[in-house]
């Protein structure tokens, strides 16, 4: 990574990728610097599409990305670009025939990462990165969903690449593989520009510097967990009772009910129709969904 | 163990000046013998290479036969590992290949004008084989693979070629095997089609599917053919005629050089 540059290392503006007449990204701004940034948003919210432009995979209909610096659009600037990415695809596949060692040795070949001892040496760092150094001769069909999701997560951050874009990267592991995967992912993001697409907020709270929420390809918001914590602050509440229907609402495990309320209600003493309420700190998650609006 | 080096023996030792039978007892005994062992002076860096590589020798991935035979042929370990790694569409061409070549060679010896059948297929297996080696829908890994390095132009030309010389050779020995072959001359009638269907395919491929592209070209062939089946006084073996060999061979030189040229300069 250049540190004396003033350019973001992924820098996107006007970014518009049309599938038809349907718009999955519709003029997106972003700056990315090193650290993670979690990319939030419902399902077709545009967030796959995003990382697969900036993984020069998918050609934009608009727009400019410079990834390091470099030009996607053109075949030399995206090569170099190649050379220094990382990318876990949503719903990774492989050659079923290949082995765990095979395959990480196929994909430093393609990254040209060096001779064969390079190359060894670096799949075997990968392996031991994710836990599977003693399935290293299994070949990938007899590997679990949660094993083949770790032998993609070893392979996109071969050579320990400067931009890792992951796409829904703990789907399939079990908590202590996903601590594990923190623990990696936070490692590599001292250097590097991780970008994290997921669904799991606990994740973001615990990895990310910045978060970009997405809205029908726009984002919608691009700011720190706490700057979205703060927004909703005042929205978040406890009933003692289900408060009726309109409300987003959901039970509690001691028999209360959290609500998140769209506008900000101050604290009053209950009325006979009204069942009591208390405000309550809010989470992350509480605020992703006010910001998205959904339950 | 009854005795224990002494300096000179260590230092004769170190110095490679001890005889063959001192070195070997030098040897055994200090596999046993820390104090001794520490007498001889370590490369530290060197022992950790030295494991490293017999490490990588015990444990690394084991070549599949036709990575060891492209090692064998001379072709470069990386290289041979990416021919040798085709999806698995490209096996079930090679079958399709080898079921569709007996076929025509049957029909060839045992129907009338039965040869018409090698003209129809043998310029559209390569084409064939082509569109199966690269491109998400027929690569299962193309996801994870296309956004590397080698991937794009690099990586399509390498499965072409790993498609390409299986191919020729299949169909150069089913053409051997025609009757109606005399000389090595007519049973290489087909290839400059063949080469330029394939190289107009990889052409194509910047605008759309790899698939779509090989499709699109050799549905052309194939309505070419039945064009000149139809009309009265041509044949659709006047494709693959000796007279109109020059006219491939320059379409082919002018397809390729355009290939290459835009690859360069993209």
């Amino acid at each position: 990574m250049n540190t004396t540059t003033t350019t973001a290392p992924v820098h996107v503006r006007g970014l518009v990728r049309r599938y038809g007449t349907r718009a999955a990204l519709d003029g997106v701004d972003l700056d990315l610097w090193p650290g993670v940034t979690g990319l939030l948003g419902r399902n077709g919210a545009g967030k796959t599409t995003l990382l697969r432009c900036l993984a020069t995979d998918l050609e934009p209909t608009d727009g400019a990305i410079r990834v390091l610096g470099h030009d996607p659009e053109r075949t030399s600037e995206r090569t170099r670009i190649r050379g220094r990415l990382g990318y876990l695809p949503q719903n990774p596949e492989f050659y079923p025939h290949f082995t765990a060692f095979g395959l990480l040795d196929y994909m430093a070949v393609l990254k040209e990462l060096g001779g064969r001892r390079t190359r060894h040496d670096e799949a075997r760092r990968g392996l031991e990165r994710v836990g599977l150094t003693d399935r290293r001769h299994s070949r990938v069909h007899r590997l679990s969903g949660g094993m083949r999701q770790r032998l993609a997560l070893a392979a996109a951050m071969l050579g320990d690449p400067d931009v890792l874009l992951l796409d829904e990267p703990t789907i399939g592991l079990d908590p202590e593989q996903r601590i594990r995967f923190r623990g990696l992912v936070s490692e590599l993001a001292v250097h590097s520009t991780v970008v994290l697409s997921t669904h799991q907020i606990e994740d973001v709270a615990a990895l990310c510097r910045r978060v970009v929420c997405l809205d029908a390809g726009r984002v919608i918001f691009h700011g720190t967990p706490e700057e979205l914590v703060d927004r909703a602050r005042g929205h978040v509440w406890e009933y003692d009772r289900h408060p009726g229907r309109g409300h987003t609402a959901w039970r509690l495990a001691d028999g209360r009910y959290r609500v998140l309320v769209p506008t900000v209600t101050r604290e009053k003493a209950p009325s006979s129709t009204e069942p009591a309420r208390k405000p309550v700190e809010p989470t992350l998650e509480d605020a992703y969904l006010l910001l998205t609006g959904t339950r | 163990m009854s005795w224990h080096l002494t300096p000179a023996q260590a230092h004769e030792y170190a110095d490679h000046r001890s005889d063959d039978v001192t070195a070997m007892s030098v040897e055994a005994h200090i596999t046993g013998c820390a104090p001794c062992r520490a007498l001889l002076p370590t490369d530290e860096e060197w022992l950790a290479r030295s494991w490293a590589d017999l490490r990588d020798v015990v444990d690394r991935p084991r070549r599949g036969a036709v990575e060891t035979l492209l090692s064998s042929l001379g072709v470069r370990e990386s290289t041979a590992k990416l021919l040798a790694a085709t999806p698995g569409l490209y096996r079930a061409w090679l079958l399709a290949t080898v079921a569709v070549l007996t076929a025509a060679l049957l029909a060839a010896h045992h129907l009338p004008r039965g040869s018409l059948m090698f003209a129809f297929s043998a310029p559209i297996v390569p084409l064939a084989g082509v569109a199966m080696a690269y491109g998400r829908g027929v690569d299962p890994a193309h996801a994870l693979t296309s956004v590397t390095p080698l991937a794009g132009q690099r990586l399509l030309f390498l499965r072409t070629c790993a498609v390409l010389i299986p191919a020729l050779v299949l169909c150069t020995s089913a053409a051997l095997l025609l009757p109606s072959t005399h000389t090595p001359w007519s049973a290489a009638l087909w290839l400059l089609p063949a080469l330029t269907l394939v190289t107009v395919s990889l052409m194509l491929s910047r605008w759309m599917h790899l698939g779509m592209a090989s499709a699109a070209v050799g549905l052309l062939w194939l309505v070419a053919l039945t064009a000149l089946g139809v009309f009265e006084n041509t044949t659709p073996l006047q494709l693959i005629a000796p007279q109109t060999q020059m006219w491939w061979a320059a379409a082919l030189a002018a397809f390729l050089t355009t290939l290459l040229w835009r690859v360069r300069t993209a």
